[in-house]
């Protein structure tokens, strides 16, 4: 991009609650989650020419939630995909609304990823066929080695031994984003934790406790791009997208395992081009989302992006440091470990939001963007945010990113 | 493990890439693909040489042999098939005989006979083969077979 920096801005964030279950069709989430963005937004259907999502054959596609929504769509293409999808859907849709394919871009991700299909394994009632082990998975799956967690375990693992970290470094992640969670009214999970809490729970797979892990949940989460001409229009002061990476890949994805060392991830691809489209340096940075499906999976990219040391992530947290108030607050909304899980989009809506300064936490005027900074009194606006860094997770080998920048601090 | 897998609830689906590796295991051998080009060994078996690009393949039988380079243990089964089998350990094991000048090497996964307590990275494992319930698959399972210096073991 550079030349493309600041051109394109999210402009509308909305989603559903965070059901357990939700008793619903993606596509009943999806049209709630679009038309609250196109309110927040200040658009109507008519305006909307541009659709994507990304899903995993788990959900509705872009051309029944328009249809339902009454909208034509000039450009409309669904992806595969799960983590790292938004942000590069973000760098798509910078493409094609520059090459005008469409001008105003709605980007969705609905889900029951908690009642309907689940990562790794079976839906948890009804009758339970054989599973299929076909492709990659006849190498993973008859050996019991099938869902994130035990795929992203073994990099884990390996990581804890090469690196001296303890699992107490894990728990600081935990504990960061579940502080932020109790500062989201719309968080499912708000009591906090500490790290003590985290080292007493159960075992998933070592070397993850449950604690370490994301909240499956179902949900619908949508936000709209557009260009900084129509943007300046619109209801909310605009965020602008700075730079981004898309999927980028680490040598020999398809198989992290046979790599030189399996937990150095994508992001340690993908970070130079990040930081040198958007102009800025991670010391520029305010504010991160760092995909958290697992406190391992935050950790690693702090290093990847350079935030920190090679093999340094395990000191870097201690203290608090990804927490609101500390250096480098990290998933304010509270993430996928205590918000819930969409498979990213919600990193980026929280972004989107802080940059704002349009938090929506306990504040009165959090939508005038007037927040009081008293923690206690549940507000989690970030003072003086300028510049969210979005680090999107797929695999170990698979990292998308972007940059934004708000003008509202 | 405490328990057995139970594979009936598990369909392994062979295809054109796989359908001769898991002729392989029938036959007890453990095969990770090879370029009848370059000579470059890799697993699993996708259908060309990341090396030189090649699709003039053939298949190297390893001796079966590795280093325990991570691990996991499954406390909470996902799939019916483990249900019964959990605490079990999930190894990686980099196999002796993959190493190549350039560095390339081969690590493969496999289920551990062997409990957390006797896992530590580090240990020498070799394959063993068991018959499904599909009387067409056979799967290798792997067990720690010697001692080793420097290893390494999670201690939570």
């Amino acid at each position: 991009m550079g030349a493309l920096t600041d051109k394109y801005c999210i402009v509308g964030v909305g989603e559903t609650p965070h059901m357990r279950p939700s008793n619903r069709t993606t596509l009943s989430m999806a049209c709630e989650a679009v038309k609250k963005a196109m309110t927040d937004a200040g658009l109507g259907p008519g305006d909307i020419d541009g659709m994507s999502s990304y899903q995993a054959g788990d959900s509705t596609t872009s051309n029944h939630v328009a249809s339902s929504l009454g909208m034509r769509l000039n450009y409309s293409v669904d992806i595969l995909g799960g983590g790292s999808s938004t942000e590069a859907l973000l760098g798509k849709t910078i493409g094609l609304l520059e090459a005008g394919y469409c001008k105003v871009m709605v980007i969705f991700r609905s889900m029951n990823g908690r009642s309907g299909r689940r990562m790794g394994g079976q839906a948890p009632s009804g009758p339970v066929p054989p599973t299929r082990a076909a492709e990659d998975n006849q190498f993973m799956m008859p050996w019991g080695w099938t869902s994130p967690a035990q795929r992203f375990g073994m990099s884990a693992m390996r990581y804890l031994r090469d690196t001296g970290t303890s699992t107490k470094s894990l728990a600081e992640v935990a504990v960061a984003h579940r502080h932020h969670a109790s500062l989201n009214p719309k968080a499912a999970m708000r009591h906090p934790i500490t790290i003590a809490d985290h080292q007493n729970s159960r075992w998933v797979v070592k070397p993850f406790r449950l604690l370490d892990c994301c909240l499956e949940t179902d949900v619908s989460a949508a936000l709209i791009v557009t260009s900084r001409e129509r943007a300046y229009d619109l209801r909310q002061p605009p965020v602008f997208i700075m730079g981004g990476t898309g999927r980028t890949m680490a040598p020999n994805a398809a198989w992290n395992y046979s790599r030189p060392e399996i937990h150095y991830v994508a992001g340690n691809y993908g970070r130079q081009r990040l930081f040198g489209m958007a102009g800025i340096s991670h010391k520029d940075v305010n504010l991160i989302s760092c995909y958290d499906a697992f406190t391992f999976t935050t950790l690693i990219q702090l290093e990847a992006y350079g935030f920190c040391g090679k093999g340094e992530a395990g000191e870097f947290v201690k203290g608090g440091r990804l927490q609101i108030d500390h250096q480098l607050p990290s998933n304010l909304s509270g993430g996928h470990l205590s918000e819930g899980y969409t498979h990213g989009i919600s990193m980026v809506i929280e972004n989107a939001r802080q940059l704002r300064h349009r938090a929506d936490d306990a504040c009165p005027g959090w939508a005038e963007g007037k927040h009081s900074y008293d923690r206690e009194a549940g507000c989690r606006q970030v003072r003086d945010a300028r510049i969210a860094a979005c680090l999107g997770w797929g695999t170990e080998t698979m990292s998308s990113s972007a940059i934004l920048r708000g003008i509202a601090a | 493990m405490p328990g057995p897998i139970d594979y009936s609830k598990i369909m392994i689906v062979p295809d054109f890439d796989t359908a001769e590796w898991w002729l392989g295991t029938k036959a007890g051998k453990y095969l990770v693909r090879q370029c009848k080009d370059c000579g470059h060994t890799w697993f699993p078996p996708f259908p060309a040489c990341n090396t030189c690009t090649s699709m003039n393949l053939g298949w190297f039988e390893t001796a079966g042999r590795g280093l325990l380079h991570s691990y996991i243990v499954v406390t909470q089964p996902i799939l019916g098939a483990f249900v019964e089998a959990v605490p079990y350990v999930v190894g990686l094991i980099e196999l002796d005989d993959c190493h190549e000048a350039d560095g390339s090497l081969v690590r493969v996964g496999g289920v551990l006979l062997d409990d957390e307590d006797a896992v530590a990275i580090g240990l020498p494992v070799e394959v063993g083969f068991e018959q499904t319930s599909d009387p067409d698959i056979v799967v290798p399972r792997w067990k720690i077979c010697g001692t080793a210096d420097n290893t390494w073991k999670f201690t939570g």
